[in-house]
C-alpha cells in the first residue's frame, strides 16, 4: 500500500463511500418500485426491513453519505478558491470536527430507532 | 549501523512475477539510499539494474518507491528513513523492465502530448520578447520539474487509468499556458480537456507530496482546470 497521507485517504474514502451512496440508492429504487405490483407486496417488503440488520445498514449508509457530503464541500473549496488546496489537510480535520458534530447524536438517534423501536 | 536492504526484483528472462530479495549492509546514516544500491551492486551482486545519473537531484533518473512513498534514491538519506529496514520498488503504473528500471515512454509519451515548448507565431522582436518579473513569477513552480515521474507514479488515477496523462504533463503544461510570451493555448486544449486531462485528476495530493523538487503539483493542476473553466483558454 502506498504510503499516501491525509489527501489519499480523503480520495479513496470519498470514492468508496460514493459508490456505496450509488448502490443503496439503486436498492431503494428497487424497493420502492416493488409498490407495483400492489400493497401486499410492499408492505411485506417493508416489514421484511424491519430486521435490525437493515436498520444497521442503514445507519451504515447515513455515515457514508454525511462522509461524502462534507468532503465533497472540502472538494468544492479546493475546486473554486485559490487557498482551498493549500489548506486542504487542514479542511480534512475540520470534516472529521463536523462530522462528529452533526453524525454522531444522528447516529445515536438513528440506533435508538433500530433497537428501541422508536419513540 | 546495519541495514537491510530488500529491492523488488525482476528479471524479464528469468522471473514470471518480481519478488523479494534482502540485502544486509553496512550503512552511515548519512548514506544515500542510491549508495545502498551501488554497494549492492558492486559488492554483492552485480545484476541489479537502475537508473542513475548525476546522483545530485536534478538529472531525475532515480525516482523509486522507497519506504512506501516516492522519492529519489539521490536525495534520500538513510537517516531521513528512521528504520533500519528500507524496502525498495520501482515506480508504479509503467511497465518494468528490469529490477528498478521501468519503461518510461508512457510518461514521456504524455509530456510531448501537451506540447512542453513556447508557441508563438508573432516575429520575434529584436532583441528578446520582454516579460516583467511578476509575469516570470505566475509560472516559476513548474520550470523546477526535472520529469522523474515521482508524482505521476504516485497518482491513484494514474495507476489504473490507463489515459489520464498524469501530474507531471499538466504541470508542463502550466509552466507555458501562465507563460506571458506563450500563444498556444488553444494548441493543448484538445489533450488537457479530453477524457484522459485534467479532470481525471481527483485530488489526492499523492503527487504533491512525492514531488521531490517542491512544486505544488495539485495547485498547479487545479489552476490549469480554473482557467479551462473559467474560459481563460
Amino acid at each position: 500500500m502506498y504510503r499516501g497521507r491525509e489527501g489519499q485517504w480523503a480520495f479513496y474514502l470519498h470514492r468508496i463511500s460514493g459508490v456505496a451512496v450509488l448502490l443503496f440508492l439503486m436498492l431503494h429504487v428497487l424497493e420502492m418500485s416493488s409498490s407495483m405490483f400492489g400493497p401486499e407486496w410492499f408492505n411485506a417488503l417493508l416489514a421484511f426491513e424491519r430486521n435490525p440488520v437493515f436498520g444497521l445498514g442503514l445507519v451504515l449508509v447515513a455515515a457514508l453519505v454525511l462522509y461524502h457530503a462534507l468532503n465533497g464541500l472540502r472538494i468544492i473549496l479546493m475546486d473554486f478558491t485559490s487557498w482551498g488546496v493549500r489548506y486542504q489537510r487542514q479542511l480534512w480535520y475540520g470534516v472529521w470536527v463536523l462530522y462528529v458534530l452533526i453524525g454522531f447524536p444522528m447516529f445515536f438517534t438513528m440506533l435508538g430507532y433500530v433497537f428501541g423501536g422508536g419513540e | 549501523m546495519q541495514v537491510t536492504l530488500k529491492i523488488l526484483r525482476y528479471n524479464p528472462e528469468k522471473d514470471l512475477r518480481p519478488h523479494w530479495e534482502s540485502y544486509k549492509l553496512e550503512a552511515e546514516p548519512m548514506d544515500r539510499v542510491l549508495d545502498l544500491l551501488h554497494k549492492v551492486k558492486w559488492e554483492q551482486d552485480g545484476t541489479l539494474a537502475f537508473r542513475k545519473s548525476c546522483g545530485h537531484g536534478i538529472c531525475g533518473s532515480d525516482a523509486m518507491l522507497i519506504n512506501g512513498r516516492n522519492r529519489l534514491a539521490c536525495k534520500t538519506l538513510v537517516r531521513d528513513l528512521g528504520t533500519d529496514v528500507i524496502e525498495v520498488e520501482p515506480i508504479r503504473g509503467l511497465p518494468v523492465e528490469k529490477d528498478l528500471v521501468v519503461d518510461m515512454e508512457p510518461f514521456f509519451k504524455a509530456y510531448r502530448a501537451v506540447k512542453p515548448w513556447l508557441i508563438n507565431d508573432d516575429p520575434p522582436p529584436q532583441r528578446e520578447r520582454l516579460q516583467s518579473p511578476e509575469e516570470r513569477a505566475r509560472f516559476d513552480e513548474g520550470t523546477k520539474c526535472i520529469l522523474c515521474a515521482a508524482c505521476t507514479t504516485s497518482c491513484p488515477v494514474f495507476w489504473v487509468n490507463g489515459t489520464y496523462i498524469g501530474p507531471a504533463a499538466v504541470v508542463q503544461a502550466h509552466r507555458f499556458i501562465f507563460d506571458s510570451r506563450d500563444q498556444g493555448a488553444h494548441e493543448r486544449f484538445p489533450v488537457l480537456g479530453s477524457t484522459g486531462g485534467v479532470w481525471r485528476c481527483r485530488t489526492a495530493y499523492n503527487c504533491t507530496e512525492a514531488c521531490p523538487r517542491e512544486i505544488p503539483v495539485t495547485q498547479l493542476i487545479q489552476e490549469v482546470k480554473r482557467a479551462i473553466m473559467f474560459g481563460e483558454f
